[in-house]
């Protein structure tokens, strides 16, 4: 039917088909119209390299059947102090995710990124339309900076109630929950890291990075990794144990310090 | 095969059949009816033929809730958009044992507001005598909720509203049987007209008006309140509760922290040992890790809202610290933030009193009375 349509078309109709048909055909060659760029960032999180498990955490990141019995009576990792450890709860906070081009640009991806990672939605951040430019680093925040780290200023947030950090222990936002179970199944730790009494502890991560992005670039992938071991590791050997952080400065200081090699940034 | 012309010979008769059919069922209506012709209008007359300019348009007043301070933004679905007519309907519905098989039941016979909106008693009495395994939840300040009811089988309050209505052990009745007896009263075919601009009232806009209802209690007017806003002073006692609730010593605030004094989250807090009576969330997604955590309350009119936990198994505040005074029991789903185990949280006998102090402070007395 289209097709006897087609001839029954005036020959003004006709110029104007084909013309605009050539104007379609030729609007898909990628040189004339460039494509925009799809940056996908990962949060991935590892122990010791190999990904990390919830729970008893089948070692072949397999799940369990019943709760807990592939454990087997032991907890899947070990810290530097040689304690039996799981880990059962981990969000955290990365902010002012910025990628810096060699022009001096500095493009802001993303201002609070929280990652539960037992929620693949949060784990991935896809930015539709990277503007093209020779990105030769990437920085970030963990936790929030006192400029950021203000009660109630994420009232809007998922995140605010999870997040929380009581006015009385100086207010707005924990920057992370790492809790498990140590030594054995009854007994627990809460890394809880924030802003304790208002003190700053948040840091910056900057890793040199070769991302060059143009008119034909379809998609880049950034992950961004947490080595959970390496918060009780360097250059403080941290000893879990059942009583709270969130009051405790040194620990505060101690847990911000190791946190220099708990981040590495790949570009996939 | 038709020609063009015979084609258009044919649809030319069966239009003017379908013109000259429609004067003659027209023929007994001589005089022209003059009224409103526009069909969206609700005083729409199908016999009309004039337009007499009478038509009147639904409409409905916006209610508009009102954000208390440190809250965040009510989540009020697009579908469902709160109205005075609305509210006064889902009130209205909210008090009315209609919706009970035998209307002797209403939901606010489980939900009294002296209590929060809750059950005073530890189980509540459906309408064939028989108890549920499960203490009244306190509705307060609902609208800031992303799931209902203590596992978390709802996920609105439109689709809670569904639910007590056909459960036998609560309202045992069923939703074509409250339709017909809704649809019999003038008046509420009235409000239902108010409120939704619908003729005939289906179990959707029950649920819908109930819910909007349910959005309007909100309770924001505490001692604490007052407090935070520099115009009332806590006690010392009170003050001191204030402190350990948000010290890891009480260790409230990682689920009871905000405003909202909840986290919209699911937890096992320690209170039996396996196998549970009640499975809680898990009965819900299946997922064994979730065995025996139910869904956090919120603190605010917790003096009112006794007795307490998904079972209502504590009688008085000082049950419930004393559970957490004594560091709850182990099964393999209890939260990390029970990390007191086995140790407890040595209060002493004034923490526990300044402890509550504080919570009663979270009391909203104009909240139980209006």
């Amino acid at each position: 039917m289209k097709l006897v349509n087609l001839h029954k078309t005036k020959p003004m109709k006709k110029i104007l088909l084909i013309v605009s048909s050539f104007m379609l055909f030729s609007s898909c060659t990628k040189d004339e119209n460039p494509v925009a760029t799809q940056l996908t960032i990962n949060f991935n999180q590892t122990i010791n390299g190999s990904n990390l498990y919830l729970g008893c955490g089948c070692l072949d990141g397999s799940e369990c059947l019943e709760n807990h019995t592939c454990c087997l009576g032991s907890l899947p990792y070990k810290n530097n102090e040689g304690q039996e450890y799981s880990v059962e709860r981990l969000w955290y906070i990365i902010s002012n995710i910025t990628l810096h081009a060699e022009d001096g640009t500095n493009n802001l991806i993303r201002d609070v990124q929280f990652i539960n990672i037992d929620d693949p939605t949060t784990k991935t951040l896809i930015i539709d339309d990277l503007e093209d430019n020779n990105y030769t680093s990437i920085s970030y925040t963990i936790g929030l900076d006192t400029n950021k780290n203000i009660s109630n200023l994420y009232l809007n947030e998922d995140f605010h109630t999870d997040m929380f950090w009581p006015e009385l222990m100086g207010g707005g936002y924990h920057y992370m929950k790492l809790e498990g179970n140590f030594n054995d199944e009854e007994t627990f730790y809460n890394t809880h890291t924030g802003g304790t009494m208002g003190m700053d502890f948040s840091f910056n991560n900057s890793n040199t990075i070769a991302l060059i992005t143009d008119a034909t670039t379809e998609s880049v992938e950034i992950s961004i990794n947490m080595e959970v071991n390496n918060w009780y590791k360097n250059p403080n050997s941290i000893t879990l144990t059942n009583d709270g952080i969130m009051g405790n400065i040194q620990m505060q200081a101690q847990l911000k310090a190791n946190g220099a090699d708990v981040f590495t940034t790949t570009i996939n | 095969m038709f020609s063009l012309q015979q084609s258009i010979n044919i649809h030319r008769i069966v239009i003017l059949s379908i013109i000259i059919t429609t004067f003659f069922s027209c023929k007994k209506d001589l005089i022209p009816i003059s009224g409103c012709t526009d069909i969206t209008a609700t005083n729409y007359n199908p016999d009309a033929i004039t337009d007499n300019e009478s038509c009147n348009y639904f409409s409905t007043t916006p209610y508009l809730i009102q954000t208390p301070n440190g809250f965040p933004e009510m989540d009020i679905p697009e579908n469902n958009p709160m109205t005075v007519e609305g509210v006064i309907l889902g009130e209205k519905l909210f008090k009315d044992p209609i919706l009970s098989a035998n209307n002797s039941l209403a939901c606010i016979n489980c939900h009294n507001q002296t209590y929060s909106f809750s059950d005073a008693n530890q189980f509540s009495t459906g309408i064939e005598n028989i108890q549920g395994t499960r203490n009244a939840s306190a509705l307060i300040n609902l609208g800031w909720n992303n799931s209902f009811n203590w596992d978390g089988s709802a996920t609105t309050l439109e689709e809670q509203a569904f639910e007590p209505v056909i459960n036998p052990i609560e309202m045992h009745d069923t939703w074509a049987n409250v339709e017909d007896k809704l649809n019999a009263e003038s008046e509420y075919i009235q409000l239902f007209k108010n409120a939704f601009n619908i003729d005939y009232i289906d179990s959707n806009h029950v649920v819908m008006a109930i819910a909007q209802f349910e959005r309007t209690l909100i309770s924001a007017n505490s001692k604490f309140d007052r407090y935070l806003t520099g115009q009332e002073q806590l006690t010392p006692s009170e003050l001191s509760g204030y402190a350990i609730f948000n010290s890891e010593k009480g260790d409230c605030f990682h689920c009871h922290g905000t405003q909202l004094f909840m986290d919209n989250d699911f937890h096992n807090n320690g209170l039996d040992t396996e196998p549970f009576l009640d499975i809680g969330l898990s009965k819900i997604t299946g997922n064994a890790n979730d065995n025996g955590k139910f869904k956090t309350p919120t603190l605010r009119n917790i003096e009112f809202s006794a007795p307490y936990m998904h079972d209502g198994r504590f009688t008085t505040l000082e049950d419930v610290i004393e559970h957490y005074n004594s560091g709850g029991k182990y099964s393999t789903t209890i939260d990390p933030l029970m990390k007191k185990l086995g140790i407890g949280l040595q209060l002493t006998n004034q923490d526990k009193e300044d402890l509550i102090a504080f919570l009663k402070t979270l009391s909203d007395e104009a909240f139980i009375n209006k």
